[in-house]
């Protein structure tokens, strides 16, 4: 049948499209009918099922906050995703208690996802309330201040602009929080 | 078979009787611009390497930070260099093989000035921090939909080139650049339109899909189409086999796009979908090893031909690289192997020998091939084209293979977590060194590169090619 395909190029097309459009639809349409968790917005309120919580929509601040992440492209360098590893769960923890595993319903208002593909700069996935303000005021300024051998940019056109400043730090607070993973409640702010 | 020249090869004399006279008007165009951003945004791709050496080079310079250059290098490269110079090789094979005349220059030509206001486009917004946050998919809208309008004339002019065609049997060449154009057609727009109407999870297996098929249907099939076509060419030695290219070409058609989910192994997608794109990851072997031995066998006997072919050389490169990179692939899909070097800088090191290793490879090769050609005259040095490679080729193998042995490195210290992860950043320093002077040395194989090709068209050298 394939044969045919040599002679007639309306024929090869036509059937290199129909290979193509198998795997193409059964990747790409099929999983979210079949898997509805990544629709779903993240609530649970029984700790017997693991850390409870709801998923709320950012506000404007934090939105605006998303928005400079992404127009300075932190997300080359920072992924937002704590992985079925152990490895993730324990380093991304902190203060003795593992991070819960990121799941898809944590993520179903994120739009560009922001989950990365690289590790330049460790996983944000639960950085919310990791830090104070001050802290992050430092870092941006220049992260070698604070971490030495840091290879993260210098951002002080973010620090000298507080509106942008407090918008970023807004959304980064925000990370990771829809689950109330910290027994403690010891957020910073 | 008839004899066919490109016009400028006929000096302005009157052309051989019988022989079919190509304008080639719409390929000049192409590689020329495709090998000045080569140029352009190997700068850029210097200055980010620098600043992994150098973090507070040029800092404080908002449209010179490392988040907005490096979105300018990725689809610079990609866009703007190599699938430039795809589709104008593209321009140069198809009438060949067809032997017929391109359907229409005028149309070809447009084309190539839509193409580079595109990229003039993209350099502008993506330095201003106008970037829609996908990887691959940065370029904001309008751009995109122009992006598709340039594939639509591009794609009308090579169908109707090859529906005119006098030979029956198409060479697969032909098959690998009408694969290019559909499949590229819907993995572009899946990736950036069909995006638009998806969230979280569900929009980064679209984003996935994309990224992944923009290497393996768009740069892969047109990749190999130039290879199938140039190998046999500069070596004046047959296709070893027709029926193993078939192979090659449908096992490609259908496996390749089961597997965008294995850009996110062991995170938050379901385990099934996981499941399958790995086990369609390592039947990628199928359609790589195809092709490979094919290209292998059919330089059987022939390989001294290498000592004297500048393209020769980067052709067989190439294959090299494509089946080294193509073994990795499969390989760290896999999720043990996943969970040490996903998300390192091995994964950078395996990029590149894909885009640069293999398909910039073969895009260089065409075109040193094709520029005496086109231009009707003696390639401006062989000496130079020489040197070229062994810049590229050092440069490459040093930037390759550091990078894998960094990223394991990285991946198994962030496998024991009482590592602190600014301790794994340290340690990479040397690595990210020796990076960039290899990141130089490929930069001068550019510059040598580009010199040549633009020296050939602009020179005064009249000899014809031989
Ligand atoms: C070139 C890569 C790179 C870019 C771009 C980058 N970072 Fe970083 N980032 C790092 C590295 C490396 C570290 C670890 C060392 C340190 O803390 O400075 C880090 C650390 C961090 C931390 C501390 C995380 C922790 O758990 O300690 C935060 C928060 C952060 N970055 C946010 C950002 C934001 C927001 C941006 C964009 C404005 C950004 N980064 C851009 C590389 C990068």
């Amino acid at each position: 049948m394939l044969k045919k395909a040599d002679n007639n190029a309306l024929w090869a097309v036509i059937a290199s499209l129909v290979l193509f459009l198998i795997g193409g639809l059964l990747t790409t349409v099929v999983p979210p009918l079949v898997d509805t968790s990544w629709s779903k917005p993240f609530e649970n309120t029984d700790p017997a099922k693991g850390p409870t919580g709801k998923l709320v929509k950012l506000n404007a601040q934090q939105l605006q906050g998303r928005a400079i992440y992404i127009r300075e492209g932190c997300w080359y360098c920072h992924t937002q995703q704590v992985r079925t590893l152990l490895a993730d769960t324990k380093r991304y923890g902190w203060r003795g208690v593992d991070a819960p595993i990121s799941t898809p319903d944590e993520f179903v208002n994120d739009s560009p996802h922001m989950f990365g593909t690289k590790r330049t700069g460790p996983d944000l996935a639960r950085v919310g309330g990791k830090y104070d303000e001050q802290w992050h005021r430092t870092h941006f300024r220049n992260p070698r201040d604070l971490v030495k051998g840091s290879v993260m940019p210098p951002y002080p056109w973010i620090v000298n602009n507080p509106v942008e400043f407090q918008a970023l730090v807004a959304y980064l607070q925000t990370l990771g929080r829809a689950k109330d993973w910290r027994p403690a409640n010891d957020y910073e702010k | 078979m008839q004899e066919q020249i490109s016009k400028a090869e006929t000096g302005g004399a009157p052309s051989p009787a019988g022989a079919l006279v190509h304008d080639d008007t719409t390929a000049r165009w192409f590689i020329v611009s495709s090998v000045a951003y080569f140029f352009i945004v190997g700068i850029i791709a210097v200055l980010i390497a620098a600043k992994f050496v150098w973090p507070d080079l040029m800092g404080t310079i908002p449209w010179l930070t490392y988040g907005r250059l490096r979105p300018l290098h990725v689809n610079g490269m990609l866009f703007g260099w190599l699938l430039a110079a795809d589709m104008g090789l593209t321009y140069y094979i198809i009438p060949r093989l067809c032997g017929v005349k391109l359907w229409s220059e005028k149309l070809g030509l447009a084309t190539a000035v839509l193409w580079n206001f595109i990229i003039l486009g993209a350099v502008v917004s993506l330095l201003t921090g106008w970037n829609q946050g996908w990887e691959y998919a940065e370029l904001p809208m309008f751009l995109d939909v122009l992006v598709v309008v340039a594939w639509i004339m591009f794609g009308a002019n090579i169908f109707m080139t090859i529906s005119q065609r006098k030979y029956e049997a198409m060479y697969v060449s032909i098959w690998y650049i009408m694969g290019t154009i559909v499949w590229t057609a819907f993995v572009y727009l899946t990736g950036n339109f069909a995006t638009l109407f998806a969230t979280g999870t569900n929009q980064a297996n679209l984003n996935w899909m994309y990224v992944h098929n923009a290497v393996g249907l768009i740069f892969t099939p047109v990749g190999l189409a130039i290879a199938y076509y140039m190998i046999p060419r500069s070596s004046n030695t047959p296709l070893y086999s027709h029926k193993l290219s078939m192979v090659g070409f449908w096992s490609l058609a259908f496996v390749y796009v089961w597997t965008g989910a294995h850009h996110m192994i062991h995170g938050p997608i379901s385990q099934w979908l996981q499941t399958i794109a790995i086990a369609f990851s390592v039947m990628l072997l199928i359609p790589v090893w195809a092709a490979v031995y094919n290209f292998f066998a059919t330089m059987k006997g022939q390989w001294h031909q290498l000592r004297e072919s500048v393209p020769l050389k980067f052709l067989m490169s190439g294959v090299v690289f494509y089946l080294l990179t193509c073994f990795q692939g499969p390989m760290h899909s896999l999720r043990t192997v996943s969970a040490i070097v996903s998300k390192t800088d091995w994964i950078p090191g395996h990029a590149h020998m894909a885009v640069l290793g293999t398909f910039s490879f073969f895009a260089i090769a065409g075109i040193y091939f094709a520029v005496p050609r086109l231009w009707g005259k003696a390639l401006h040095s062989e000496a130079l084209a020489n040197w070229s490679y062994w810049m590229m080729m050092i440069g490459g193998l040093g930037f390759f293979v550091t990078l894998w042995l960094g990223g394991f490195w990285q991946g198994w210290q962030w496998n024991n977590w009482s590592i602190p992860f600014i301790d794994t950043v340290v340690a990479l320093k040397p690595i990210w060194v020796v990076r960039f002077f290899s990141g130089v040395l490929i930069f001068v194989g550019i510059v040598m590169f580009a010199y040549n090709v633009l020296a050939t068209a602009l020179g005064a050298k009249e000899e014809p090619a031989v």
